[in-house]
């Protein structure tokens, strides 16, 4: 593609030479020209009128009836004429003040001529941008997969193509294509509707090929909802641990760890917010449910240059849009919540909206044993509205919220989850595409002590950002990627609050940050072999007041205190983050690929706790007292397509080392803290690994089997001696079987299989007795493991319509979480009483010591029900 | 702040715990344990010293044979004496720990030598005895009072009542730890089982001021006994100590105040 510009800059060159011979008119008047399909001889007629130029040219040489659309806005007359000679194959020429035009040489045609093919892959039914989705001609061997706007640009040499456009789950489309001049063109998929439509997690093995983004897998909402889950509540998070690489902490919990890194490390985002605890009943669900969901993009690292701040992982979501062509409603009912959606056309073809909720219904089960239980539940809502403003512009608004509320008398717990994001989507050129994004994200958790008088614990992280992302599709072998980002955020690492006032009455300090990102991402393919993906993240950490902050000695003792004026910037850090990925295509089924990155995290999550449940966490910036946290990984890939496609083999092996990683001081004093820094320790980490991946997508057996081996140590210089120990991800095997299979064109059953080596923790090496106490004594670190955790879920789905073309379509899934009831350790303690079966108590009377070992699993065999419905 | 959520309710409905057989990685430590706490009260105050044992509800090897002191200030010095020999209970002759002292304690033991330091903070007055019926017995109520970090020992007696079976111990001692700090373990530490006693039992109460170095101390170990096996465990470490290495314990000086009060018939 070089040598096209090159071609482009020669054939310039020449028609500025060839004009430049003869005697010139006066050119130099400024014209604009709006013009949308009319003809070539329309167009030279308005430039006449505009310009005083006559235009003289053979009409059997030059086809002036063509209809074309021409757009100049004040350009000079010789600018015009120049752009009209390349747009239009023409030579032009000075005679007695007469244009004279005639067809350019065939030479400089194949030599200048170059459009580009751009616009939108959507879902035929509903209007939704399908991102990832590929447009390819085959007779260039040249594609490319539209972005997370839905968005592609081609570029390449005027001529007759036939387009293959495919996505996966959807029906391959190919249409022919006559390339005269650069189109805007969207394209509408239609989903495979077939009784074997599902795919599982996938990157479409084409795709994959393709595809230079090392450790990125996709997950379809639909994958999601057919696999069997807890309650029956379908959970993008829980659906995670199918994924190699991705290891969950247990039953119950959201936290998750990615090659070895820790539960604060992985970057959640819906539609560009990041959403801090994705939790709900302290974890027993996530936040993320598939059904508002178009898009879910997971990174293991290798993430691209326009996504950061963290070093493990993204979890990149996009909401739907909003069907555009027609109402429809749906929901899901079940014994936890009740979920129901509504999405449709504000204007068909132009606008849409969308709204879902998710509520609890648990509340009234609890008052039932507790009367003094006034709230009880958690909800989401997740909204969307968009609006196409013309063919180059759309924008987009959307929101979620989410809540937890537990409250009992004058005492309750209440967490909250809010973001929302403004998007405006502009085609700047044919190649050149714009998404301008401005969000925001809070998250709050408040623990009332005295509801009446409104005295609460509360932390909160907030953020803004504004960002500009370009992608510039130079050709389909050469796309640029670049934007810039600003973002500003605000912590309170917990403070004490009274009332209705914010002011805290406590004394830890709030922190403020402004950041500034700046990346590029450049992706070129040099050969039919070897294709590149280079990116740099530049990032600017810097702190303002109004704050204070100790100074530690060495003994982490405070020996003073910083204060800082409101917007007062006190300390910078400046990251940059070079990534890269290099592709082999051994053929058209297999392909090597290796990748480098290097990852920043300026926000860091403050606990020491080990429970799976989130618990009054906080989070603090980066700042003089802790410095960025950073990781750099390797990664090598082998991917494989078989069996016609319709298997996929991936085997990924990585290496990771961390820098500036945060532990704590033993029993480490956190909360209302004001010199809580002091608690925290430092230092490295390393993990390292082998994952397999084996796909099927197609057929009625469809599914996953994914095994891992890797391992996970930390090393730090106040801990543990100084010597090394395990990570609490450190959990070497991982298996998973996540299978279904289309019984009947009703019936469709599932299982999922999972399997994790045992979570190391610290088991006494020995005790002694303390005032009746009796007080463990612990050797190295997390020396010990819980026992190995496994289990298996299993669904059926039993769709209950008739036909299959009907309006309402709905359907009853039966599931059952934990099949065999494996009861999987969550902890184990050596200080409890037996009292009786399953009760378990810290012995009162110091003079009697019957302790036991006891472990606390969750769920065993759980079934349940959900009855699902949609309407369009 | 020190509240019981409700939210317990919602793990706990799915949580089972259960009794396993999970063999301990048993270690040989060369520790010495160390637990003495000297007070204002004018008597003999003792220094136990033990070794670590390798089972749950394990009887420790008595520390015999060491030689320990403890100095106040750099004015008075106490030697202690292990009565009876063999027992690891060093006796100091009658004294009281005085507030403002510094106390310092010196064990040498088996070639080794250990230290450590620590002085009393007053203590504040004890609030009245709560307790209340149930099912014709009696349970305290724990409540926690004033600013200042405290324990209060509770002894209690029914050896002269009725209720006493002579099969049956009839006493029973429970400590209330009242740290007065913020940690999400204690706030939903796991319940603690029911003890009760007749009426006309009588109840002595201790209550303990409690130095920084020794509320440190005591929150570690709460961590690691009575606050573990709730649902928002710590990472397990071992407890603090004011020992120097080789010791695990707390040598701790503090002001007590006590009161005796008999159980009486409540409605």
């Amino acid at each position: 593609m070089r040598c096209g510009f090159r071609r482009l800059l020669f054939a310039t060159i020449l028609l500025f030479i060839s004009s430049s011979l003869y005697s010139q008119p006066n050119l130099d008047k400024k014209i604009t020209l709006q013009l949308n399909d009319v003809t070539l001889a329309q167009v030279l007629a308005q430039l006449s009128v505009k310009s005083g130029v006559q235009f003289s040219y053979n009409p059997k040489k030059i086809d002036a009836n063509r209809t074309v659309s021409f757009q100049v806005t004040e350009k000079t007359t010789s600018e015009i004429l120049a752009y009209l000679a390349e747009r239009f194959e023409l030579n032009y020429s000075f005679v007695e003040g007469q244009v004279i035009l005639k067809p350019a040489k065939r030479v400089e045609i194949q030599v200048t001529q170059v459009v580009t093919l751009s616009g939108y892959i959507k879902d035929a039914a509903t209007g939704e941008a399908l991102i990832g989705a590929t447009i390819y001609i085959k007779s260039l061997n040249a594609g490319v997969a539209s972005n997370t706007s839905g968005f592609y640009s081609l570029t390449i040499p005027l001529g007759d193509y036939e387009l293959a456009t495919s996505f996966i789950g959807y029906k391959a489309a190919t249409k022919q294509i006559g390339l005269q001049t650069s189109i805007l063109e969207n394209i509408l998929l239609s989903e495979d509707t077939p009784v074997l439509k599902e795919v599982v997690v996938t990157a479409s093995n084409d795709d994959a090929m393709a595809e230079a983004q090392l450790n990125k897998t996709t997950v379809r909402p639909h994958t999601v909802e057919a696999r069997p889950a807890l309650f029956g509540e379908a959970d993008v998070l829980k659906s995670l641990e199918n994924i190699p690489g991705f290891k969950l902490h247990s039953d119950g919990s959201t936290f998750y760890y990615v090659r070895g890194g820790q539960r604060d490390q992985n970057l959640l985002l819906i539609d560009d917010s990041p959403i801090y605890n994705p939790s709900h009943m302290l974890g027993i669900f996530s936040t993320v449910i598939p059904d508002a969901v178009t898009d879910i993009s997971i990174y293991k690292g290798d993430m691209p240059a326009s996504l950061g701040g963290r070093l493990s992982s993204v979890l990149d979501i996009h909401t739907k849009k909003g069907n555009d062509q027609h109402t429809q409603v749906w929901g899901n009912v079940g014994f936890i919540s009740t979920k129901l959606g509504v999405e449709g056309p504000i204007t068909k073809n132009k606008s849409s909206f969308l709204l879902s909720g998710r509520f609890s219904r648990l509340k009234w089960l609890f008052q039932q044993a507790d009367a003094s239980i006034n709230k009880f539940g958690f909800h989401d809502l997740t909204g969307k509205i968009n609006f196409k403003l013309n063919a180059k512009n759309r924008v987009f608004f959307s929101f979620y919220s989410g809540s937890d509320n537990y409250f009992s008398g004058n005492n309750g717990i209440n967490w909250q989850n809010n973001a929302a994001t403004f998007r405006w989507n502009h085609i700047l050129t044919e190649r050149l595409f714009l998404n301008t994004t401005l969000s925001a994200s809070a998250y709050e958790y408040s623990l009332f002590t005295d509801v009446a008088n409104q005295v609460r614990w509360n932390s909160r992280i907030a953020n803004a950002n504004l960002k500009a992302d370009f992608s510039y599709f130079i050709n389909p072998a050469n796309e640029f990627d670049f934007g810039v980002s600003l973002n500003g955020y605000n912590f309170n690492p917990g403070n004490l609050q009274q009332g209705n006032s914010n002011i805290p009455i406590s004394n830890v300090s709030m922190r403020n940050v402004v950041e500034g990102v700046l990346y590029a991402n450049h992706k070129i393919v040099l050969t039919k072999k070897w294709s590149f993906n280079t990116g740099l993240r530049l990032s600017s950490w810097t702190n303002t007041g109004e704050a204070f902050e100790f100074v530690f000695d060495v003994n982490h003792k405070p020996v003073d205190t910083l204060y800082f004026t409101q917007g007062q910037a006190y300390h910078t850090y400046v990251k940059a983050e070079p990534r890269v990925t290099i592709q082999y295509l051994i053929d058209t089924q297999s392909s090597v690929k290796a990748s480098y990155a290097r990852n920043t995290q300026n926000v860091h999550l403050i606990s020491n706790s080990i429970s799976p449940f989130t618990s009054l966490d906080v989070w603090l910036p980066s700042s003089i007292n802790i410095k960025p946290q950073l990781a750099d990984q390797a990664s090598l890939g082998y991917y494989r397509s078989l069996s016609g496609n319709h298997i996929s083999l991936a085997v990924e092996v990585f290496y990771k080392q961390m820098y500036n990683q945060i532990d704590y001081e033993t029993h480490a004093e956190n909360f209302l803290n004001p010199t809580f820094e002091s608690e925290l320790r430092f230092g490295k980490a390393r993990a390292y690994g082998i994952e397999w991946l084996l796909k099927k997508e197609e057929g009625r057996l469809r599914g996953l089997v994914g095994y891992s081996y890797a391992r996970a140590k930390r090393t730090f210089a106040d801990l543990n001696d100084g010597k090394s120990f395990n990570a609490f991800s450190d959990r070497p095997h991982q298996a998973n079987i996540m299978l279904s299979y289309n019984l009947t064109s009703k019936w469709e059953v599932g299982i999922n299989w999972n399997y994790l080596t045992g979570a190391p923790f610290s088991s006494p090496v020995s005790f002694y007795s303390f005032n009746g106490l009796e007080v463990p004594l612990y050797g190295q670190k997390n020396n010990d493991r819980l026992p190995n955790y496994h289990r298996l879920d299993t669904s059926a789905t039993l769709k209950l319509n008739k036909r299959s073309e009907s309006n309402y379509q709905h359907s009853l899934t039966f599931s059952i979480y934990n099949l065999y009831g494996r009861k999987n350790a969550v902890f184990i303690n050596y200080n409890k009483n037996q009292l009786g079966d399953r009760d378990f108590k810290i012995p009162s009377n110091l003079l009697v010591s019957e302790r036991t070992v006891s472990q606390i699993f969750l769920f065993q065999f759980t079934p349940a029900i959900s009855y699902i419905f949609k309407w369009k | 702040m020190k509240t019981k959520i409700l939210i317990f309710v919602i793990v706990v409905c799915a949580a089972c715990e259960e009794r396993i057989d999970a063999p301990l990685q048993i270690r040989n430590t060369n520790l010495v344990v160390v637990e003495g706490v000297l007070t204002n009260e004018n008597k003999a105050h003792s220094i136990k010293l033990t070794l670590p044992y390798q089972t749950i509800n394990g009887q420790a090897a008595a520390a015999s044979g060491a030689t320990v002191k403890i100095y106040e200030g750099t004015l008075n010095n106490y030697p202690l004496i292990e009565t009876p020999v063999g027992s690891g209970e060093y006796h100091t002759p009658p004294f009281s720990a005085v507030f403002g002292s510094i106390y310092t304690l010196l064990i040498q033991y088996q070639g080794n030598q250990y230290l450590a330091q620590d002085s009393s903070i007053p203590v504040e007055p004890l609030s009245t005895l709560d307790y209340q019926k149930v099912n014709d017995r009696y349970k305290l109520v724990f409540n926690a009072s004033g600013d200042l970090a405290n324990y209060i020992d509770y002894s209690i007696y029914w050896q002269t009542t009725p209720e006493c079976l002579p099969a049956n111990p009839c006493e029973g001692r429970l400590v209330f730890y009242d740290l007065k700090t913020i940690d999400v373990n204690e706030i939903f530490k796991p319940a603690k089982e029911d003890f009760s006693f007749p009426v006309n039992s009588v109840v002595i109460r201790k209550k303990y001021s409690v130095s920084p170095a020794y509320r440190a101390f005591l929150r570690s170990v709460l961590s690691e006994t009575e606050w573990r096996g709730g649902l928002f465990d710590v990472d397990r470490a071992n407890a603090t100590t004011n020992l120097s290495a080789g010791a695990v314990g707390f040598f701790a000086v503090t002001t007590v105040l006590t009161d005796t009060t008999a159980i009486v018939e409540k409605p």
